[in-house]
């Protein structure tokens, strides 16, 4: 034990005080001295604490507030923001697309991340070129891409450049500048963005699947399709409920694309987001105090997403052990 | 593993000096209160206009009578202005100088402005606002506060046409629906772009807009805007009706309201993909050869080759028998100085020549960008060059004379809130979501909803 100490710098009380904790008799002892790893996380905890937790709480405050964010008097209008977001038919449109964007790319992207990754576990050449093309959309920076996107769904753009020369000519159109088709680019600029995210992911995830059951499997004669879906599947099921949260938070927060790319929301707030509407409150409209109701409301939507999503991943590794 | 004593001690000072180095940061610095030199300094320059080769003619002629007055100019878009101002000026590292147009942005930024009358006074004397265009002063001055001097007025009502396309199709300027409507047709049938407008900004459905209810009853959108008449009279209902067939008539491009007017409709238009586009005064600077290479190669055609365009009055669309021009501006823009600048006397005098002084008026009015504030200047054409003055300098001059006289509003009149609903409901009525009644309807209750008081 001495020999132990002197290597490793621990005092010969903190040993025993650790001794007696496994012991369990010695808790009294521990919790008069301080926990040893305190002073080391303390900046990060100030950091976090402090400023993320304060500025959320000057949030909440200035919401009940009517403030244009620079005039020294604001009014105090306690919960009637709140009630104006509820009453208003943008936020609730910008819910609605927000919904659809989660559930359509991460539904997308994770089938096509997981088919990428099935595809390149298998013995297939120039595997590494395949999987930095399908990476490199994630590294590009959205304010750069959007200039070419919006150059490619223009009217005159590649895309029906394209659908013209392959015999879909009758599919021309405005993409970006109308109602029923500009939310789909939004979307689709996403998923072409995203996937390298899920199948890096799930690609990293099967390869953690214990190769002696895919063998069992593969001798007990079950197909591709079966094994992806009754193996695979649940094997990266940790993986999916990740990325469901991180898609979920990814879709309320979503601002770039919608912002740059189909001009700040538009057309007619075909695809208005909570992120580009509370910009566009905020900043051009100077309403700072019904901006930061919404953003509350984000924030607790938010946490509640989630909530449940961890959830029901949880539930669902409960029953299937 | 550091002995637990000192590490806590080592820690403990790590957190008080990060503790005390978040707060220097965050602590305001004391605002100077010394204004630096009136002849010597650094005077740094914000503003969504002029173009930044313009910005130069004017610094370089400046520092031709103050050499030793430094200015740097930051052009900030339109769309970004907000954004980046209110930050920048909340701040102590803000620009010296920056722009104010008339109207939301006069209510936004007062606060960060200097009252500009002393400087005004010293310049021209105490009868100073004979000497001035009027709408530049009013449109800047808010609660007694002169907030910013004009550097001149910039007007709406026009259409810009591409001489050398409609002289190749045998087509003559539109003055009617139906005559706009067939020139498009034969431009789309020889495969060349009609007429494009970006909208989806504000602004330029604005514009056009207000175009089109002078033609269906001059002095309705003023009386809106007033709140002397309410959005849905059967003026506007008609107007957004008119607006409606731009799209049905296929004059508008397709897609038009995913469309910026910047960078996308003005691109097209100086690279000659398009044949008209709805610009006003301020466009009289891409008549010239100089502003027209410039701004060519800004859309990123390289081997810019200038070409003619020539300014036409806004076509009789409700054809009432209200044809000829119909124009309305403000103050394109003002200099204010920032109440937080730490050259402040530098940021007057640079202020005070390009706005009030004879030379600096005259540079302006050269570039054919703005309309001078100061009375009595007006570009001197033999000094311009064009891509062709024998078809362009006739209408560009009658222009000018034309808007001597305007009193029309165009942005001073309007707040932001009215503004967003004007943009919801054009787009609205335009992708057929909303039928024009509807559509004013709602634009009326969200101007009762942003605070415009109606009789």
């Amino acid at each position: 034990m001495a020999i132990t100490g002197a290597s490793t710098g621990v005092t010969p009380d903190r040993t025993r005080a650790l001794r007696s904790t496994a012991s369990g008799g010695g808790k009294k002892r521990r919790r008069l001295s301080q926990p040893p790893g305190l002073p080391w996380i303390l900046p990060a905890l100030i950091l976090s604490v402090g400023l993320l937790y304060y500025c959320i709480g000057y949030t909440g405050v200035i919401s009940t507030w009517n403030w244009d964010g620079v005039s020294p008097n604001p009014q105090s209008v306690g919960l009637n923001n709140y009630i104006q977001v509820f009453q208003d038919p943008v936020f609730w449109d910008a819910i609605e697309h927000t919904v659809i964007f989660f559930v359509v790319t991460f539904v997308i992207q994770t089938f096509l991340g997981l088919l990428f990754a099935t595809l390149l576990h298998s013995k297939i050449r120039l595997a590494v070129v395949y999987k930095v093309i399908i990476f490199v959309p994630v590294v590009l920076a959205p304010a750069i891409m959007a200039p070419v996107f919006r150059q490619l769904f223009a009217p005159d753009g590649q895309f029906n450049w394209v659908l013209a020369h392959v015999g879909l000519g009758f599919l021309q159109q405005p993409w970006i500048g109308q109602t029923s088709t500009s939310l789909a680019v939004v979307m689709s600029i996403t998923i072409w963005e995203f996937t390298g995210v899920t199948f890096i992911l799930y690609f990293a995830a099967m390869g953690q699947i214990d190769q002696s059951v895919l063998e069992a499997a593969r001798i007990d004669g079950a197909s591709n399709w079966r094994t992806l879906t009754s193996i695979i599947w649940p094997g990266v099921r940790g993986t999916t409920v990740a990325l469901g949260v991180l898609s979920a938070i990814g879709a309320l927060k979503t601002f770039d694309v919608p912002w740059l790319v189909t001009s700040q929301g538009g057309p007619v707030y075909s695809t208005e987001f909570l992120g580009t509407y509370i910009y566009r409150i905020t900043i051009p409209l100077d309403r700072v105090g019904y901006g930061a109701a919404i953003s509350i409301i984000l924030l607790v939507v938010a946490v509640i997403m989630a909530i449940i999503i961890q959830r029901r991943g949880r539930e669902r590794e409960g029953s299937v052990d | 593993m550091l002995k637990s004593r000192m590490g806590r001690s080592v820690a403990v000072l790590a957190v008080v000096g990060m503790a005390a180095l978040g707060l220097a940061g965050c602590s305001s610095s004391s605002s100077s209160t010394g204004s630096g030199s009136a002849t010597s300094g650094t005077v740094n320059w914000w503003g969504w206009t002029p173009e930044l080769a313009t910005a130069k003619s004017y610094i370089a002629a400046f520092n031709k009578v103050y050499p030793k007055i430094k200015v740097n100019y930051k052009q900030v878009t339109i769309a970004d202005w907000e954004a980046a101002l209110r930050p920048a000026l909340a701040s102590s590292s803000g620009p010296d100088v920056f722009d104010i147009q008339p109207g939301a942005y006069v209510t936004e930024f007062k606060s960060f402005a200097q009252d500009l009358t002393p400087v005004i006074k010293k310049s021209l004397g105490s009868n100073w606002q004979s000497k001035v265009s009027p709408i530049g002063t009013s449109g800047l001055t808010s609660d007694g506060k002169l907030t910013a001097l004009s550097v001149g007025s910039t007007y709406a009502g026009t259409l810009w046409l591409n001489k050398g396309l409609f002289d190749k199709y045998n087509l003559t300027p539109p003055k009617t629906l139906a005559q706009w409507a067939s020139d498009c047709k034969t431009f789309k049938a020889n495969g060349v772009g009609c007429f494009v407008q970006g909208a989806s900004q504000e602004g330029f459905n604005q514009d056009t807009l207000q175009s089109i209810a002078d033609s269906v009853e001059p002095g309705l959108w003023t009386k809106m805007s007033t709140g002397a008449a309410k959005w849905t009279d059967p003026g506007m209902v008609k107007t957004l009706t008119i607006w409606k067939e731009l799209f049905t008539d296929n004059i508008m491009q397709p897609g038009a309201i995913g469309y910026a007017q910047y960078p996308d409709a003005n691109n097209d238009f100086l690279t000659g993909k398009y044949a008209m586009v709805m610009m006003g005064t301020w466009y009289m600077q891409y008549a010239t050869t100089s502003g027209m290479t410039a701004g060519i190669s800004a859309a990123g055609v390289a081997g810019a080759k200038p070409f003619p365009i020539i300014p036409i009055a806004f076509p009789d669309v409700a054809g009432a028998g209200h044809a000829g021009y119909h124009m309305y501006g403000d103050s394109d823009y003002g200099l204010a100085v920032a109440s937080k600048s730490k050259n402040e006397a530098a940021s007057d005098t640079f202020v005070s020549w390009l706005t009030t002084s004879k030379a600096g008026q005259q540079v302006v009015g050269n570039v054919l960008d703005d309309i001078p504030a100061l009375n009595g200047i007006s570009p001197d054409f033999n000094t311009i060059s064009m891509p062709d003055k024998s078809v362009q300098q006739a209408p560009v001059q009658a222009l000018i004379k034309t808007v001597g006289t305007v009193s029309e509003a165009r942005e001073a009149l309007l707040s932001s809130g009215v503004q967003t609903a004007i943009l919801a409901a054009s787009t609205s009525v335009a992708s057929g979501q909303a039928t024009p009644a509807a559509a004013a309807a709602t634009l009326q209750a969200a101007a009762v909803a942003s605070g415009e008081s109606f009789k």
